[in-house]
């Protein structure tokens, strides 16, 4: 051992040689780079036999069906193909406008690490698709050796041109950048770049993000609460990439297998979620559970354009909800909105209405409210006492200080009106025509 | 750049009318106060070069008047290979001809030869990066240049001049005919890309800029770790262009290098191999400096074809006010006076302050001075760090049309953000560096009229030191730009950096150790796995390489501005709780101790807890007249000596007193080596904000910090120590003031930051207690020297070393006559801040014996003749 190694361990925080376990190996750095420890030829005969799979194009991959009859859940595998089979022509409005169209490839990347860049490498790419039988098929590639990339992206390419559009979970912000990276480094053409992306991430958040019940929007707490479906052993994420290291090392697969189940796990939830997300979508409020998922369609519909349904959900989502929930509130409010759009305000105002009399109207929406019913008031129904109240109970309600200062404004402006109409009983005067 | 115009009348007029007003401000103010022999002689009417152009007089007030003549302008043609359609851009900006030595930077930049330019403020040094840049990127769309600038404000200040050639390109392009018209429009995009660029614009500029302009940092951080998103640029990367390339000393520089070896293998990976265009500010080694930064050889151009006006330099020591102390007049105030001469007589100015506080002292006596009526325009503004964008652009753009009258910075300034061109520009104290001091110089320069540059010294010992000596800094050569790109902390980094960015091959080679030796360790951290080559039987077939097996992202871990990015977080307290500052973790004991005053632009605060284990210092708005000074002990132990140097054979022969028989001894001599360092930050002095005076200390216990570094060292030898006709305590003193001397100069001599270096005695008294500026009184067993003498260590500042001490062993006899110097010409009686140290610190013969110890060490060292006396110290001016 050379004096640069030990200035260097003292460096990096290497205990000094000779009290590592590699202290009984007598040429430590250069032999133990042959040392026989489960180092095999390559590539058929390296043992990787418990992870079932074959060698394809230089890369290993593993290929496994979930049948019909087996379960995700609640549902089998079966009625899941059918819902998603039903449901393609609505897959557009989950996906945000993006012309998602079948087939439908599942993917999701294990990764070296979260940080992107050069160096963190995705080492397995799982791709999954239902088949004409109803059946779920899933094909990892695994990368076995770091220097095999090249031909594993090449293969996975194949399978993804076959793609009418791609689905992940949190894939547009995390695996499709990633993945594009390992093809940009290998100067290959990425070809996701040209394919509709449905993220299930985002319309996820929308239906089942439940302040109380799940803190985080992970795909196994949505799995859980969503589909019913419980994972026994999985391997907690963040010992995934240690895992892979751990093999590439020694050369033991048998860490890796826990990470392929796990990974074949999340593609199969991903094709759960897609098709009660899909299902919802189509058969609109008569499919949702409960008022929450009621609202949620409300917002998908808005967001595609679709606004007579959205109108109906949001209505729904008011009637199904009980008065006290936060629920009512937000369906009350983005109903409000959208009637206000379509200048339908006599609707708009039994919205807003309704929200000033729900009893846990937060005090900045029962302002909102207000506000707006004290406009409704002054400007179209020439009610000005009663335009004079809501301003009142909007200065009651009001949160901030220049808010107050608006809600002044007017309120001294209707007074101003009301001495007039006392005055003269005139006609309603130009400026209010202006001030419509 | 030569115009096509010629000056007008009435530019003549303002110009004679400013050179009348300079004369008449430089007459007042070194003219009265000059007690040369021929003062009698001069007529009221001289034209100043007469009255000015004198002999150094280092007693006086203005120790030194130096005319340094107009050189007019030497122009060359444009090179005849120089795109046609540039040039046709370039002289529809006025641009006719090219000064001779951006015509040689550009003939090297297109014959792909890398150049480093060496010239003046506003010489059009910009011309010669760009001039190649655009024209590489003409004749072929899709070329790419990356810009490196030390600031983020230099790019934005380089994007406008770039965007609006490119503009003038695209349209005058257009209209090209001999030209294939698909390569004529080309549509240069010209980008900033840096941590202030929005995510959502970061995708559009890596598929659009033909013009990168970064900064080191977000190149090691930002775009190298993701070169794979940015193929394009490293495909097609003909230019790699280092602006301010002096910036880059020290730890910055030596990262930088490593920054660069990492950009030029993944260029390798790209197949491309960028031409490196620097620019540098005038220092003793630009072409070593580039050479050193980018590990390739360099064309120098330093020979300025730009014309220069006639400009004075002159050096201003405040008058002693008190003999005994060596207090002279305060140097802001008389910075204030002088800077007032100019003023009122209408020119324009810019005044360098050492510290922000100083510059918001003297902007506040300026204005208290010159600002007109209320709400007027503001004809004095101040400049520094910490101003927001909107309001520097507001005050560049009021210089340069003239409306701001008189600008007072810290160094922000100095580097190169156009603010036009002044009359004046007076320095406030010595900014540290020959280099600085010529660039912030440089900043008053017109190229028709006369300027002035003026250097007002504070009591400090190296203001001291140079306005004494003005041919120190008029006739030396500039520091040298030192770095260690293979510090092992630094390079191990990097190391990382790279092994993430791309896999290292078996048989790669980077920087001077051995890579291969350390990616074994780095395996062994788990950081790296090697796989492939014959020796891999489960991938023989492969090219060996080692690839990065690790989750983390290593370039997050490593800051190119400090050895380690370990570092201590500044949370203020008084409201809610925020975080207000970092301080790096070697200096955080000093700076962050309990009941330290932290200063935030202009803003003090008291520290007061310091979680060492959580590296947190809680802090709390204070309103207070004082600031703090740590005082620390350090202790060095020598674990390896690279080099040592030639003392005298034998010395007892100049034993003084005659009384004690002449007797062999061991050589004194100058060490170079590792060392382990530990300080203890022990106590902390309070000291009076402008006056100076120590008002209180206090006892601190803090845990000691250790590192291991290199250092210069020399040995005083116990028989010398013996020899000097002092009691020990004064001996000890002698030691202590030599090396607060030393240390003042060594700073000097190596062109670094106080931080930079560190200082420490050992050889006194048992177990090497330590020494600080109050040891006396805390070791008073101290006195009695180690039979193997007393040892004084100069040592890099940073774990690992940084550079420093190798040539400041090579500068020994150099350092020890500076050092004679700086005590033999002071004018003090007993010791002052700008020699020995402040009198209280040591005893009343500290001065005497720092020198006898000198004597002793360098009477009759060969090639120091002139530094026997203070009657040779004297060094002839020109």
């Amino acid at each position: 051992m050379t004096m640069l190694s030990d200035r260097i361990r003292g460096i990096i925080g290497v205990p000094p040689h000779g009290t590592t376990a590699r202290a009984d190996s007598p040429i430590p750095t250069s032999d133990s780079r042959i040392a026989p420890e489960s180092r095999i030829p390559h590539p058929e005969s390296r043992d990787l036999s418990c992870l079932s799979g074959t060698w394809r194009g230089g890369c290993f991959v593993v290929e496994r069906r979930y049948e019909r009859t087996d379960r995700c859940g609640h549902d089998t595998v079966g009625t899941l193909a059918d819902r998603l089979a039903e449901a393609v022509d609505e897959a557009p409005i989950i996906a945000g406008g993006a012309p998602a169209r079948p087939p439908f490839i599942f993917f999701d990347l294990e990764t070296t690490g979260l940080s992107g860049g050069a160096g963190t490498y995705a080492f397995l790419v799982g791709c999954a698709w239902f088949d004409e039988g109803g059946a779920f098929a899933t094909r990892q590639f695994v990368l076995t050796r770091l220097p095999d990339e090249r031909s594993l992206l090449a293969a996975v390419a194949v399978d993804l041109a076959r793609a009418g559009a791609l689905v992940s979970f949190n894939g547009k912000s995390f695996d499709a950048p990633l993945l594009e990276t390992r093809y940009l480094y290998h100067r290959l053409p990425w070809i996701g770049a040209g394919l509709p992306h449905l993220d299930v991430l985002h319309p996820a958040r929308r239906f089942w993000r439940d302040d109380e019940s799940m803190a985080s929007c992970s795909l196994v707490a949505l799995e859980r609460q969503v589909l019913g479906a419980r994972r026994r052993g999985d391997v907690p994420g963040i010992e995934i990439p240690a895992r892979y290291f751990q093999f590439i090392r020694s050369g033991d697969a048998g860490p890796l297998a826990p990470v392929l189940e796990h990974n074949r796990l999340d593609l199969l939830s991903l094709a759960g979620l897609t098709a009660r997300l899909l299902r919802l979508a189509r058969l609109g409020p008569a499919a949702a559970s409960d008022a929450r998922e009621t609202l949620a369609l409300g917002r998908v519909y808005a967001r595609a354009g679709l606004d007579a349904r959205a109108r109906d959900a949001f209505r729904q989502a008011a009637d199904r909800s009980s008065a006290h929930s936060r629920i009512r509130i937000d369906a009350l409010r983005a109903l409000a909105l959208a009637w206000r759009r379509l200048r339908q305000h006599e609707q708009a105002a039994s919205c807003w209405r309704a929200l000033i009399d729900a009893p846990a109207c937060p005090r900045a929406i029962a302002h909102e409210a207000t506000c707006a019913l004290a406009i409704h008031h002054e400007h179209r129904m020439r009610d000005l006492a009663a335009a004079r109240v809501f301003a009142l109970r909007s200065l009651e309600s009001g949160v901030r200080p220049a808010s107050h200062a608006a809600v002044r404004h007017r309120l001294a402006r209707i007074q101003r009106k009301l001495e007039q109409v006392s005055t003269a009983d005139a006609q309603p005067s130009l400026t209010d025509a202006l001030n419509n | 750049m030569p115009h096509a115009s010629a000056p007008t009348t009435t530019g003549l007029t303002a110009r004679s009318r400013r050179d009348g007003a300079l004369d008449a401000a430089l007459e007042r103010l070194a003219g009265g106060r000059v007690s040369v022999p021929d003062e009698e002689t001069r007529s009221l009417n001289a034209r100043p070069p007469d009255v000015l152009d004198r002999p150094d007089t280092p007693d006086l007030h203005v120790t030194a008047v130096r005319r340094l003549p107009a050189v007019p302008a030497q122009c060359a043609p444009f090179p005849a290979s120089l795109d046609p359609r540039l040039r046709r851009v370039l002289e529809s900006r006025g641009i006719t001809q090219l000064y001779t030595h951006q015509a040689e930077a550009i003939e090297h930049a297109l014959a792909r030869r890398n150049v480093v330019v060496v010239t003046p403020t506003a010489s059009g040094k910009t011309l010669c990066y760009n001039a190649p840049v655009l024209h590489a990127i003409l004749q072929d769309p899709s070329a790419r240049a990356l810009y490196l600038f030390p600031t983020k404000a230099l790019a934005q200040d380089q994007l406008a001049e770039l965007h609006a050639m490119c503009e003038t390109l695209a349209r005058t392009g257009s209209g090209d005919e001999e030209r294939d018209p698909s390569s004529t429009s080309p549509g240069i995009g010209v980008f900033t890309y840096d941590g202030d660029t929005p995510q959502d614009a970061r995708r559009t500029i890596r598929g659009r800029a033909h013009l990168v302009l970064s900064n080191p940092d977000m190149l090691h951080s930002g775009i190298l770790p993701h070169h794979p998103r940015w193929a394009k640029l490293f495909e097609n990367l003909r230019y790699v262009i280092i602006d301010e390339l002096h910036a880059y000393r020290g730890v910055f520089g030596s990262h930088l290098c490593n920054v660069l070896r990492r950009l030029r293998r993944i260029c390798r990976h790209y197949g491309s191999n960028p031409v490196f265009l620097c620019s540098s500010a005038t220092i003793a080694n630009p072409k070593e400096l580039a050479e050193r930064l980018t590990e390739e050889s360099f064309e120098l151009v330093n020979r300025s074809g730009a014309p220069s006006g006639e400009k004075f330099f002159v050096f201003v020591n405040p008058p002693v006010v008190n003999q005994q102390l060596g207090i002279r007049r305060s140097y802001l105030g008389e910075t204030r006076r002088i800077a007032a001469e100019f003023l009122k007589r209408n020119l324009q100015l810019i005044v360098f302050a050492q510290s922000r506080l100083a510059t918001e002292i003297l902007t506040t006596y300026l204005k208290e001075d010159f600002e007109g009526v209320p709400g007027g325009p503001e004809r004095i503004r101040g400049y520094r760090g910490g101003y927001l964008p909107n309001r520097r652009r507001e005050i560049e753009k009021g210089m340069r049309d003239g409306a701001v009258r008189a600008v007072v910075s810290t160094n922000a300034l100095e580097l190169g953000i156009d603010i036009g061109a002044l009359d004046v520009s007076v320095m406030a104290g010595y900014p540290g560096t020959i280099a600085a001091t010529w660039q912030r110089a440089g900043r008053a320069g017109r190229r028709a009229s006369r300027s002035a540059a003026v250097m007002v010294a504070s009591s400090a010992p190296l203001d001291q030191f140079v306005v004494r000596n003005p041919s120190y800094f008029f006739d030396a050569s500039p520091e040298r730009a030192l770095i260690d790109p293979d510090n092992l902390h630094i390079l191990v980094d990097h190391i990382k950096c790279a092994a993430f960015e791309l896999p290292f091959t078996t048989t790669e080679a980077y920087g001077r150790h051995d890579v291969q030796e350390i990616l074994s360790l780095l395996e062994e951290q788990g950081l790296v796995h090697r796989a492939g080559g014959v020796a891999d039987l489960d991938a023989p077939e492969v090219e060996a390489q080692w690839t990065w097996t690790n989750e983390s992202y290593p370039a997050d871990a490593v800051s190119l501005r400090s050895v380690s990015s370990d570092n201590f977080v500044v949370v203020d307290v008084t409201d809610e709780t925020r975080v207000i500052g970092e301080t790096d973790f070697t200096s955080g004991p000093a700076t962050l101790h309990p009941k330290a005053i932290y200063i935030v632009e202009g803003k003090l605060y008291q520290v007061e807890k310091l979680d060492v284990e959580g590296r947190k210092a809680f802090v709390r708005a204070i309103d207070c007249d004082y600031y703090t000074t740590a005082i620390t002990y350090t202790r060095v132990t020598i674990l390896d000596t690279f080099a040592q140097g030639r003392g005298r054979e034998r010395f007892a022969v100049f034993a003084i007193d005659g009384s004690q028989n002449p007797q062999t001894a061991p050589d004194p001599a100058s060490f170079h080596g590792e060392v382990h360092v530990v300080s203890r930050v022990v106590g902390f002095k309070k000291i009076k904000f402008y006056t100076n005076e120590n008002v209180g200390s206090g006892e601190l216990d803090l845990p000691e910090q250790q590192m291991h570094t290199t250092a210069y060292w020399l040995t005083v030898p116990a028989a010398v120590m013996a020899q000097l006709p002092f009691a020990a305590d004064d001996r000890r003193d002698g030691i202590v003031g030599l090396s607060f001397a030393m240390r003042q100069v060594a700073q000097l001599l190596l062109m670094c930051d106080a931080h930079d270096i560190g200082i420490s005695i050992s050889g006194f008294g048992i177990g090497d207690s330590g020494f600080g500026p109050n040891a006396r009184q805390s070791n008073p067993e101290s006195p009695i020297p180690h039979p193997d003498g007393v040892q004084i260590f100069v040592y890099d500042n940073y774990p690992g070393g940084i550079g420093f001490s190798e040539p400041l062993f090579r500068m020994h006899d150099e350092l020890l006559a500076a050092t004679r110097r700086l005590i033999v010409e002071c004018e003090c009686a007993n010791g002052c801040p700008g020699c020995v140290g402040p009198a209280g610190n040591t005893g009343p013969l500290a001065k005497m014996a720092a020198l006898r110890i000198l004597d002793l060490l360098t009477d009759d060292t060969p090639g120091l003749s002139a530094a026997h006396g203070p009657v040779d110290a004297e060094v002839q001016p020109l």
